[in-house]
């Protein structure tokens, strides 16, 4: 029981980024006790003061965790007890509630205190400007006009970092594995992926057979992978290039390919 | 050009007009054009997990073309009746119980209060404009995203493994969340590819949704109490509100877990619509039941939409049933430990119906095979 409640311990700091300097979480902890103290609308303070006290308690009991564990069968999902909280609006009500009679000057330390204690959503390292109208890296755009048939459906092979994105485009294009292999922890094997991602070099004979089983109508590879003998040498010819990515038509299995 | 007219039409005029029935069972005071527009989304969503999640499951073929007439045919009846209430509400009571028009959401601002709207429709535009203008990676839409785009371009709800494209029976967990079938639906009706629809439309609506949410909030708590508490609790504390929520979703990217991040980085998703939508919409519909006296809560729209904020979780996510129901349960038992009254927990219980109807589909599909 005292592993599982530090295990929810773990899981609390980590969803208030204690790691990387976040400090709402005081923010948050210190309006609701302002709140328990001073909130004397009975009704509100159920709401607003009590049913997030009793929920945060939840959190923290291992046998609560246990049942919520089993019934969904999904332990990575526990942080979004949290969302019941809602941090953002008990905080927001217990700094007006505290500062509301100097308005404009509250509003100012307010924002400051926010600002100084969270995390800006806009530097994150995932927002990029968007290339297009899809918000899809414009190469994986460009390579699915280049390949997708006009009629029917065909398999390509691409590199990891394009995983992502191929079937957002369009769904005419199938893929052998997808973002299931990119995710160490989900545990999947797939002997295409070891061939196209795991190998140092990829050796081109047993790849090429391999794309076959498919079958892969092309095999996009970036510029600098390294193969043992260019596929060229294996019945594919090199279709068109974009960006850093070189895309490679089998021409062997040309018209079977089109589903 | 037409796009857009589709996309008001299917997002703003026909939730609206959907609006209008529960609307109708509110009483004037406490509605208005937002919250209007708010119960026509949460109904219309209740209406698209009721029809969509039969047809996943039990319909083998084209089940997202038949569940898309289905929800056009019922929604299109749900605006034309919302439309037909308003009408007859008029001509029986007068305007007695009708929403105020727009202007009450538009009427001019009174100067001191002005600055901080100011502030507020700003950080508003820096959220919209970036979700238009920046894209935001996440792995999820992998599955999300796909799934929308299978049901626009290949007619298939959930039948077709979205990561690689092989055939494939529903996965339960997400097959009853049918949020992306929505997304799909719109992007449909608009002619607009659901990873446009999915990564700039939703934003655009969802967004200022949520604010809407907000600013509902923010009127129970400070412009409808006495003065009693002291003087914080006026209108005028009200924009100050909503330039701090602001602040809290910008900034309120700690770790990549909290609501705030999944509202402005994975908008589109249904877990981030049931974070950042849903459960502040319970605790406005709760907080608007329970304000004021006992006599007030028996607007039976308000019970109306509270259900209907129920079974729109299950369309967002499955977790989130589960959590609502947490939420729920937590929420009536502190309201009837205050108020000293077991009724609460008894009529709160009754809106969590569709909840406990849909983790029953859930346990059956996902372990009926042991009845068997």
């Amino acid at each position: 029981m005292w592993g599982i409640f530090l295990e929810s311990v773990v899981i609390f700091k980590n969803y208030m980024g204690f790691d990387q300097n976040g400090y709402l979480a005081g923010i948050y902890l210190f309006m609701l006790l302002y709140l328990w103290l001073t909130e004397k609308d009975k009704r509100i303070k159920a709401v607003l003061v009590y049913a997030p006290t009793v929920i945060l308690l939840l959190f923290f009991c291992p046998l609560f965790r246990k049942a919520f564990v089993r019934i969904l069968d999904d332990s990575e999902t526990y942080y979004r007890l949290l969302w019941l909280l809602q941090m953002s609006l008990v905080s927001a009500y217990g700094m007006i509630k505290l500062c509301g009679r100097h308005r404009r000057i509250g509003l100012v330390l307010m924002c400051a205190a926010v600002i100084v204690c969270g995390d800006f959503v806009y530097d994150s390292e995932n927002i990029t400007k968007a290339e297009n109208a899809y918000h899809l890296p414009q190469d994986a755009v460009d390579i699915v006009d280049l390949v997708e048939p006009e009629e029917g459906r065909i398999t390509i092979l691409v590199p990891a970092d394009l995983i992502y994105y191929i079937r957002q485009y369009s769904t005419n294009i199938e893929l052998p594995y997808g973002r299931e292999m990119l995710i160490a922890r989900w545990d999947y094997w797939h002997d295409m992926y070891m061939a196209m991602e795991q190998a140092k070099v990829i050796d081109t004979a047993s790849f090429v057979e391999l794309a076959r089983t498919y079958p892969c109508a092309y095999i996009v590879l970036s510029e600098d992978r390294q193969m043992k003998e260019p596929l060229t040498g294996y019945g594919y010819a090199l279709y068109d290039r974009v960006g850093e990515y070189l895309i490679y038509k089998d021409m062997e299995t040309d018209i079977a390919t089109v589903k | 050009m037409l796009h857009i007219l589709s996309l008001l039409f299917w997002l703003l005029i026909i939730p609206y007009c959907i609006g209008l029935i529960p609307a109708r069972y509110i009483t004037a005071d406490k509605k208005d054009p937002g919250v209007v527009l708010l119960s026509g989304y949460f109904l219309m969503w209740s209406l698209f997990e009721v029809i969509a999640i039969p047809a996943v499951f039990w319909v083998k073929y084209n089940n997202f073309t038949k569940a898309s007439i289905c929800f056009m045919v019922v929604s299109l009846l749900c605006a034309a009746a919302g439309l037909w209430l308003t009408y007859r509400m008029h001509k029986t009571q007068g305007t007695s119980r009708s929403v105020r028009g727009p202007g009450a959401l538009f009427k001019p601002l009174p100067p001191a209060q002005r600055i901080e709207w100011v502030l507020f429709f700003i950080l508003l535009g820096v959220q919209l404009y970036m979700s238009v203008s920046h894209a935001s990676f996440d792995g999820d839409d992998a599955y999300y995203v796909v799934e929308s785009l299978i049901a626009q371009q290949a007619d298939v709800m959930y039948r077709i493994l979205p990561y690689t494209g092989r055939p494939t029976d529903p996965d339960i967990r997400h097959a009853l969340a049918v949020f992306p079938m929505w997304i799909a639906y719109v992007a449909v009706k608009s002619d607009i590819h659901a990873t446009i629809v999915s990564h700039v439309v939703m934003p655009l609506v969802l967004i200022p949704l949520s604010y809407l949410v907000y600013y509902e909030i923010g009127r129970i708590l400070f412009c409808r109490r006495g003065e009693a508490d002291g003087s914080v609790f006026h209108s005028e504390n009200l924009p100050v509100f909503m330039c701090v929520m602001a602040f809290f979703q910008i900034f309120g990217n700690v770790s990549i877990y909290t609501n705030e991040t999944f509202f402005l980085t994975r908008t589109w998703q249904g877990k981030a619509v049931a974070g950042s939508l849903v459960i502040p919409a319970l605790f406005w519909v709760i907080l608007r039941i329970y304000d004021g006296a006992k006599e007030s809560r028996k607007d039976t729209g308000l019970w109306i939409l509270l259900t209907c904020v129920n079974t729109a979780a299950g369309l967002c996510s499955s977790i989130a049933v589960f959590l609502v129901c947490i939420l729920m349960a937590v929420t009536a038992l502190c309201l009837a430990a205050v108020e000293r009254d077991h009724k609460v927990v008894v009529k709160m219980a009754a809106a969590c119906i569709p909840n406990v109807i849909y983790m029953s589909v859930y346990a059956y599909l996902a372990y009926g095979y042991l009845l068997r």
